[in-house]
């Protein structure tokens, strides 16, 4: 093939990959980045959840609670426990309950009082059926703005 | 097992996809055909200039083979781009985490992995890939192998409908398909996963006091815009080495249904779009009581395993129920996200998605699905010709001698692409590379070497070892494995449409193809088929699994 074919050939190839990749791998993305950061900011940023008027994490990863005082996250360590994530920011309503001993014992706060609350916050996998959990994050941050005695320093 | 209404939503889910498929189709006929449209007014200027830019004269037409090259090199350029940009991402912009460039055979097992729909991921996108990576390498490469897809079916479709004269033109369905399905579909979903909570910036990652004050990171980034084009384009490859299970790709039950629902849409609209091209709607019933009825066959089996409420690998948020679901349904449709570790789900849920890749067809992946089930038809149509001793014919055209060695040679590359490696990984111990493979069960170990291999020849991309495979004998097997599950059958089924052009078509076929009689007989010769192929095998890996009474693939 003489110069001047091939590149009729070729240069179909080489410049449409070039095209749809600025317009699939920039502009694309990146219109959708404007709009959402214009739309959606609170989404678009990762749902990040204030307390004490500063970002403590974000609503839908694991914020990794230790204490005694508070609702703990699955155990990530142990394999046969651990989410598929690492970060599953959810445990089921059963496991919630399970825990409410010990923060009653290590704050003082009524059991009763903490199942109520924990009820009240409870999720489930098909909206209003399905099994029900609690996102743990959202449950000690209620915790907290609900005993806020029981909890100085972190209101 | 799962409840009343469990199987009221799967019901319900499968229902929107075929419902909205139905709808779409006759849309996305126009597209492809040339007809007129809404669009028409904003982008018909637009798409002249873009072929006026690339040198391509929209009025030309293609045979098979221009058709296949032109795919196949368009393809092998995007995967070069993609191939230096993530080599070279450490001196490229937007790489707020400084990571470097990667290895050489790590960067050549994605390209091929992404441009031919596959997605298979030897690396963990958070911890590897810049955003310029994320966005200009692995973005792009989903919307273009998923137009690719589209396109080639597209031809297929041309070269079997009675009375055609070409098989289109690549550039003009490329640019076409690309422009008026694909970016509105995704522009639209992005949004809306945004607006249930997935993230889209690329602003860097966020550090924060948790409230017990440790450190922690949050890992945003572009995901939205990734999720949208991942599913509804059945790539399946995600932003997160954990995939769909990962919270910020995937953060709730609603997002979940809706990525469920994303990628049945395109495969179960190409369904109908299959008769609507071909003229005769009717021919479009055995595909699509065929994939369908093979899909409720997979999904039954697997929930008739174990649906734990929350287990080992199941996010608590999506539950047993959701992860097996989830699990059919994307290696149904090939798209291979995952929303829990594949190791959680039970033994026939495995076997069921083992099924799914293997039929390749139930719906199947983007276009590659039809132009699968064409194949099984033909076959069938075979068959069936040779038990009544009647000359076989598919839409008024004599099947003939060369038509069905193209379709049985089509149907062979998958078990020689699956089968060959898995052995080579044993008989090389390149298995033993595998950080804790040693010490799995035979069972286990065997069933996640096989789905490595299955996966990367059915184009799905799920896997159980993720990061932990990245080996040069993997990321080359499996590029070797991905290559020609993708382009070897595309090319022969092309081959087999465009000799379909000019051949003589009678009007009154003497067996009907669009009934439900047929459509029986279809899935059971596929079962047949891929039963009896890949059995032993199945028998070594998930059925062993199960008959050893695990639960699950945990060890």
């Amino acid at each position: 093939m003489s110069k001047p074919s091939r590149w009729k050939t070729y240069r179909p190839v080489i410049a449409l990959s070039i095209l749809s990749m600025l317009v699939c791998g920039l502009a694309y993305p990146l219109l959708i980045t404007g709009v959402s950061q214009a739309a959606f900011p609170y989404q678009a940023n990762g749902s990040q959840v204030q307390l004490g008027g500063r970002a403590v994490g974000s609503y839908y990863i694991d914020n990794g609670f230790t204490f005694p005082i508070f609702f703990q996250g699955r155990n990530e360590t142990n394999p046969l426990a651990a989410s598929a994530s690492g970060v599953d920011p959810d445990i089921t309503l059963s496991d919630a309950l399970s825990q409410v001993p010990r923060i009653s014992s290590a704050t003082g706060i009524p059991a009763p009082s903490l199942d109520a609350l924990v009820k009240a916050h409870e999720h489930w996998t098909l909206w209003v059926t399905g099994d029900p959990y609690v996102n743990v994050l959202e449950l000690n941050l209620a915790l907290i703005a609900a005993y806020p005695s029981s909890y100085p320093g972190y209101a | 097992m799962i409840d009343a209404i469990q199987a009221l939503t799967v019901v319900a889910i499968l229902a929107s996809a075929l419902i909205s498929g139905s709808l779409l189709a006759p849309y996305v006929v126009r597209v492809l055909t040339g007809a007129p449209t809404r669009l028409d007014r904003l982008l018909d200027p637009v798409e002249k200039r873009v072929y006026r830019l690339i040198g391509a004269d929209p009025a030309v037409t293609m045979g098979w083979k221009q058709y296949f090259f032109a795919a196949l090199l368009l393809n092998v350029a995007q995967m070069a781009i993609a191939f230096a940009i993530l080599v070279g991402q450490g001196v490229l912009p937007l790489n707020p985490q400084g990571f470097p460039g990667l290895s050489w055979d790590l960067a050549l097992n994605t390209v091929v992995s992404f441009a031919t729909n596959t997605n298979l991921q030897h690396y963990a996108g958070e911890a590897t890939l810049s955003y310029f990576s994320q966005m200009t390498a692995i973005q792009f490469l989903q919307f273009t192998s998923a137009a690719t897809g589209i396109c080639v079916m597209a031809a297929m479709v041309r070269g079997f409908k009675p009375g055609s004269v070409h098989m289109g033109n690549f550039y003009v369905d490329f640019v076409r398909v690309l422009t008026r399905i694909v970016l509105p579909l995704c522009v639209l979903a992005a949004l809306v996963l945004v607006a249930l909570g997935v993230p889209q910036t690329i602003g860097g990652y966020v550090t924060v006091k948790t409230v017990e004050g440790a450190t922690q990171t949050l890992l945003v980034g572009p995901v939205a815009s990734l999720v949208a084009i991942m599913q509804i384009g059945t790539n399946g490859g995600g932003y997160f080495g954990a995939n769909s299970a990962y919270p910020f790709q995937n953060p709730n039950p609603a997002t979940d249904v809706l990525q469920i629902y994303l990628m049945l849409l395109i495969p179960t609209t190409l369904i109908f779009v299959f008769g609507e091209m071909i003229g005769k709607k009717k021919e479009t019933r055995p595909i699509l009581i065929g994939s369908y009825t093979l899909l409720a066959v997979d999904l039954v089996m697997a929930f008739l395993g174990s649906i734990p409420v929350v287990g080992p690998g199941i996010e608590t948020r999506f539950g047993g129920f959701f992860s097996t679901f989830w699990t059919v349904i994307t290696t149904a449709v090939t798209t291979g996200s995952v929303n829990a570790s594949l190791a959680g789900i039970n033994p026939l849920g495995i076997l069921s998605a083992f099924m799914g890749m293997l039929i390749q067809a139930t719906p199947g992946g983007k276009g590659v699905g039809v132009m699968y089930m064409i194949m099984y038809v033909v076959i069938t149509v075979f068959v069936v010709g040779l038990m009544t001793g009647r000359t076989p014919e598919y839409l008024g055209a004599k099947i003939n001698a060369r038509d069905v060695k193209l379709v049985m040679i089509a149907f062979l590359v998958h078990p020689i692409a699956i089968l060959v490696p898995t052995i080579a990984a044993y008989a090389t111990k390149a298995v033993d590379a595998i950080p804790g493979f040693s010490s799995l069960p035979t069972s286990v170990g065997f069933t996640q070497v096989l789905y490595e291999f299955t996966s990367s020849a059915a184009n799905n991309g799920s896997d159980f070892f993720g990061a932990a495979a990245n080996t040069p004998f993997f990321n080359l097997a499996t590029a070797a494995v991905i290559f020609v599950g993708r382009y070897v059958p595309i090319a022969i089924l092309l081959a087999l449409a465009g000799s379909m052009i000019g051949r003589k078509r009678v009007a009154q076929q003497s067996l009907r193809t669009d009934g439900v009689a047929f459509s029986v007989v279809l899935i059971g010769s596929i079962l047949l088929l891929v039963v009896l192929t890949f059995l032993p095998f199945l028998m070594l890996g998930p059925l062993l699994t199960y008959f050893q009474g695990m639960v699950n693939f945990f060890g």
